[in-house]
């Protein structure tokens, strides 16, 4: 018997966890951690253009002020991970000199990396929680991760 | 001893699909739903056509049958 499912991440994370994985998505795309946690948001400076993507499906848990931020910056762009009053995880995307479309298409895309990241670190800890041995780890040409995972059971 | 495998495959969207391989009667889908309730929302749900296969016994004995036949 065999089945298949696709399945759609629900980001519930901490702090530690959504940085482990806003990280991991950071490399991939060339982006620097300016500043991993930020508590005061008094001090930023504006910036000309500003665009903001939120993560539909997301919980940022714990008790953690709703000021803290992971920044990440590439060239002039600077991406902002904070969490909203209602615990939503959203990515603001500033940057002199980029259009809000270029902004947007930016945010986009780490969001969608770091979804990615997210799903990859929980789904590899609730496999090795079940004794999954990996067989194979590779990442396709389009980004795909593909893992193979095995058990012996009685 | 049996052997369980999954395959799982994280797309660049961050759509997990996995490809649970070789599990006999509802095992594959308890795995199915355990998976589910860590990650996240089911998009889609499919048997595939392995599930739709004799099991191996009922296979061979076929095959065997086939060639006494001849």
């Amino acid at each position: 018997m065999s089945t298949v499912i696709i399945l759609a991440p629900v980001v519930m994370a901490s702090w530690p966890i959504l940085t482990a994985a806003a990280t991991a998505a950071a490399v991939g795309m060339g982006l620097a951690i300016k500043d991993s946690i930020q508590e005061d948001l008094a001090e930023q400076v504006e910036a000309p253009q500003s665009v903001e993507v939120e993560l539909e499906d997301s919980q940022v848990t714990g008790t953690l002020s709703t000021d803290r931020q992971i920044v990440l910056s590439k060239g002039d762009v600077e991406l902002r991970i904070t969490r909203d009053s209602r615990g939503r995880c959203k990515v603001c995307a500033t940057g002199t000199g980029k259009s809000k479309t270029e902004l947007k298409q930016m945010a986009d895309e780490f969001t969608q990396k770091l979804i990615q990241s997210y799903a990859y670190h929980r789904t590899m800890t609730e496999l090795k929680s079940k004794q999954f041995q990996v067989v194979n780890e590779e990442v396709l040409e389009d980004g795909t991760v593909r893992i193979q995972v095995r058990r012996w059971v009685d | 001893m049996a052997q369980h495998e999954i395959e799982i495959q994280i797309l660049p969207t961050g759509e997990v699909k996995i490809h649970v391989k070789g599990i006999k009667g509802k095992g594959c889908l308890e795995y199915a739903k355990w998976l589910t309730a860590a990650i996240g929302k089911v998009h889609s749900r499919q048997l595939t056509s392995e599930y739709y296969e004799p099991e191996t016994k009922t296979r061979i004995n076929l095959q065997q049958e086939l060639k006494t036949n001849e």
